[in-house]
């Protein structure tokens, strides 16, 4: 065999090394996804509340004063 | 990698005296009857590494892993049932037990041991019999999952799973939320207020600038902070009440063009739902038959964990093959869960039109708490808007409906288009007649204009901006579940074609010129989507799929047994040793001798652990695996002592020796007996002595009375050695006499006494056996020239007459 036989390990652990070479994904999700996997916490309901923090964060409006937002 | 030097097993399953199995890391070929306990050596050894017994564990016959039946029932509470491993690393040996309150415990708690017992937990160590064909007729599916469980794959399938996942909520997300439609009530407030949209500051600022300009402030609006200036200095108390007249219609207009915006959206979606229930509904049979996929379930379970083991239909106690039934109920079960899945799709369906609806009637709500619907001039507002949550609520209710029932007509459920965007074009209208109601306060007119479209804009960017991210998101989770699944296919194709070569070497090593070759695992696609993997084989030079439709039992089995191996040879790590109970029960005798060449061949550096309960496979293979330095047992079972090995011949001379140097006559009179009989027995092989006919089995229980007789009366051919051998000495003594009951029976004989009988009966013994060449005197070795029967190498020969 040419090639070498990879564990569901193998496979899972060179995605996330590799993720973020992935092109045109935001890097934001990315770095998130791979922090949870990191931390052994990649489960649907981490995702989803990961994703959620993410939004809000990005419509939160940063500067009220300077912007006048409000 | 680890190999057995011995197991020790107490008190589980059927064993009720100490088991030893001293391997020295040899393979081992183990035979024993039906019922004399082999598989109480493969459950306890299954508990020993994966801490279950996956056949034990069901409702009937024992819950807790299989605990409940592991200990043996007729073992003394104060004793623990145990199996004790001794590795050829003796940092791995350890001790399992369990007590009588069923509490089990490990002698090795260290995390050599523990990191040794974790990585067996994905390797292939036990194969029996029920399991054998189990990969070979599972459906698709089923093959894909269990192949990828074994090759650790299931958290590779799970990540995908949860990329899918994630991107496919985020893409209902964005649907359901309907941003477009949500921008565009903003960009219309902004319109009527500003008469110009507004997508940028820059077009914000340009509009707000013309709007203020009559008033001539001296200012120019460069930023929003500008705005919020304007409105503090251009704002009136006074007109408090008319702006919140006007703010409240604004808002009762703004929801009712967010639901006019998207009533496209519900037909579409109760359309695709109606059509879904429809479809299904039309097969009322079908739907019914839903009802017996877990029955279905459950009896595939009953047969694969052998709470029935012949080959009847425990329902209707008919006759089957347990393969083919097995076979039958994996159709029947993969064709009603193809029907479930499309129940599953009206049910998403209906979900789906939940969540286009649900937003609508929570604006509706929110709206219905305002005060100034308290208010009786707002009444008929009131009803008009509670109406349409009643419209709202009229698609909920039919996405509850069962398929019992008949949904409404999609024309006749329709929204009134025409009505709301009439109510719609009122509330434009209402808002302008309180502007222009104070024409002649400028000032009032541009700063409720102001403001809102100032409240819009910040309203549209916000939306734009959660729509952003969610779209990011969405992109990101599919390039990703792209990018994931071609290192999953790709990982999962080297290794079926690794996988495939084996399984092929291995069945065609068992079947040779039986044009059956090119055996392979095939990776099933559905709409770019792995869905499942086959088995594929060229017969004849034609590909055949799948296997069970072409082949026999016996090759069905041998391809189960070939998946087994290459499955050890892939995934074995730690271990190098696996046990196979019973796996070729349908083999004929060529298949059988071909299969102990493929062990002892291509598994040589492996420790195999046989164990069959077919005589003739024990027979016909004995010398072929002795010869590779394999070790050969027997199991026996007895009332007292449950399961235990038959001892050799050597075993139990070594005893006797070991007694009567220890002046222990505790059971010696029987050992000599048990001896005899067994070295009288392979005599009267060799010279061929006659005794009654018995049928099958017990024609292996001769007493030796009898084998003492029959070999006397083949010694009329030689009186050399019908003297020297003097068998009617023997036959009187003591132990010889009586029936196979009595035999048992303890002696009463003083050790001096039992000293003196085995002396005689070793006398007896060199008579008929040359320790030179260790062979037994055999009409095998008749000398014709000289008329004398001799051993192997002849030092040992005698007159006999033919």
């Amino acid at each position: 065999m040419d090639k070498k036989i990879k564990s569901g390990k193998d496979v899972i652990d060179e995605f996330f090394s590799e993720i973020l070479n992935v092109k045109g994904t935001d890097e934001s999700t990315v770095n998130k996804l791979i922090e949870l996997y990191g931390e052994n916490k990649l489960t649907d309901s981490n995702i989803q509340n990961a994703l959620e923090e993410l939004k809000q964060e990005a419509i939160r409006p940063k500067k009220i004063k300077e912007d006048g937002e409000d | 990698m680890a190999k057995i030097k011995s197991i020790k097993i107490n008190g589980l399953r059927g064993v009720r005296e100490p088991l030893n199995l001293d391997l020295n890391k040899k393979s081992v070929l183990i035979y024993g009857d039906n019922g004399t306990g082999k598989s109480s050596l493969t459950d306890s050894f299954e508990w020993f590494f994966y801490d279950k017994i996956g056949h034990l564990s069901n409702e009937e016959i024992g819950r807790r892993k299989g605990r409940d039946a592991l200990r043996n029932i007729f073992i003394p509470d104060t004793e623990d049932g145990f199996i004790e491993l001794a590795f050829d690393n003796n940092k791995l040996d350890s001790k399992k037990s369990i007590d009588n309150s069923l509490r089990t415990s490990s002698s090795n708690e260290s995390d050599d041991f523990n990191n040794f017992i974790a990585s067996t937990n994905s390797e292939r160590l036990i194969l029996r019999y029920r399991d054998l064909v189990q990969f070979i007729i599972a459906g698709k599916t089923e093959k894909l999952t269990e192949l990828q469980n074994i090759i650790g794959f299931s958290d590779v399938q799970n990540i995908r799973n949860l990329l899918k996942k994630s991107g496919a909520r985020i893409a209902k997300s964005i649907k359901t939320s309907n941003f477009d439609n949500l921008k565009n009530v903003q960009q219309s407030t902004i319109l009527e207020n500003l008469e110009q949209k507004a997508y940028t500051d820059e077009q914000l600022f340009d509009g707000a600038n013309k709007l203020i300009e009559p008033l001539k402030l001296g200012i120019e609006i460069k930023s929003r902070q500008d705005i919020n200036t304007v409105l503090k200095k251009i704002e009136s108390k006074e007109d408090s009440e008319l702006l919140n007249q006007i703010n409240f219609y604004t808002k009762v207009k703004e929801s009712i063009a967010q639901i006019e915006g998207n009533i496209e959206s519900i037909h579409n979606g109760y359309s695709i739902f109606y059509d879904s229930f429809d479809t299904l509904k039309k097969d009322p049979d079908k739907v019914k038959n839903l009802q017996l996929l877990s029955l279905l379930q459950e009896g595939k379970t009953v047969l694969t964990k052998d709470v029935v083991e012949d080959d009847y239909c425990p329902l209707c106690q008919q006759e089957k093959s347990k393969v083919d039934l097995l076979l039958e109920l994996n159709l029947r079960i993969e064709e009603l869960e193809l029907l479930n899945k499309e129940k599953v799709k009206v049910e998403n369906n209906s979900k789906d039109l939940q969540g286009v609806i649900k937003p609508n009637i929570n604006a509706i709500n929110g709206l219905l708490t305002e005060k100034l619907f308290e208010k009786e001039d707002y009444s008929k507002l009131k009803e008009t808007i509670e109406e349409i949550k009643s419209s709202l609520n009229t698609y909920v209710d039919e996405t509850k409906k069962e398929l019992s029932e008949n949904l409404s007509n999609k024309e006749t459920i329709k929204f009134d288009k025409k009505a709301i965007a009439d109510l719609s074009g009122g509330l434009v209208k209402k808002i302008k007649e309180l502007t222009e109601n104070k024409e002649a306060n400028l000032k009032f007119k541009t700063y409720t204009k102001l403001f809102h479209s100032a409240k819009a804009y910040v309203e549209y960017l916000k939306i734009e901006k959660e729509q952003n991210v969610l779209t990011n998101q969405q992109i990101t989770f599919e390039l990703l579940y792209e990018d994931f699944i071609k290192r999953q296919e790709e990982a999962l194709n080297v290794f079926l074609t690794m996988f495939s070569n084996d399984i092929n070497d291995y069945y065609t090593t068992m079947n040779p010129n039986e044009k059956v070759e090119d055996i392979k695992l095939v990776p099933l696609k559905k709409d770019e989507e792995l869905i499942g993997i086959t088995i594929e084989y060229s017969f004849f030079n034609e590909t055949r799929t799948p296997p069970i439709a072409y082949l026999s039992e016996s090759h069905i089995n041998c391809l189960g047994l070939s998946f087994f191996l290459a499955s050890v040879k892939a995934f074995n790590k730690e271990s190098e040793f696996f046990v196979l109970d019973d796996v070729i029960s349908s083999f004929d005798r060529a298949h059988r001798y071909r299969f102990a060449q493929l062990l002892a061949n291509k598994f040589s550096d492996y420790q195999v652990i046989l164990l069959t309960h077919e005589k003739d496979f024990f027979e016909l293979v004995s010398s072929e695996v002795k010869s590779k330095g394999w070790i050969l047992k027997n199991f026996k079972w007895s009332k007292e002592e449950g399961t235990g090995i038959e001892r050799g011949i050597a075993d139990i001379k070594d005893r006797i020796k070991k007694k009567i140097e220890d002046k222990n006559t505790d059971g010696l009179g029987n050992d000599i007996r048990v001896y005899t009989e067994r070295v009288m027995k392979r005599v009267a092989f060799e010279l061929e002595a006659k005794v009654a006919y018995r049928n099958n089995d017990i024609n292996e229980k001769r007493m030796a009375s009898e084998l003492l007789d029959s070999v006397q009366s083949k010694l009329k051919a030689s009186n050399e050695l019908k003297t020297k051998a003097d068998i009617p000495k023997i036959k009187g003594m003591p132990m010889f006499i009586g029936n196979t009951t009595s035999h048992d029976n303890d002696f009463q004989e003083s050790i001096e006494d039992l000293e003196a009988i085995w002396e005689d009966v070793k006398d007896l013994i060199q008579n008929f056996y040359c320790s030179d060449c260790d062979k037994f005197l055999s009409l095998k070795f008749y000398d014709n020239v000289e008329q004398k029967i001799r051993c192997g190498c002849g030092k040992l020969k005698y007159d006999w007459k033919k």
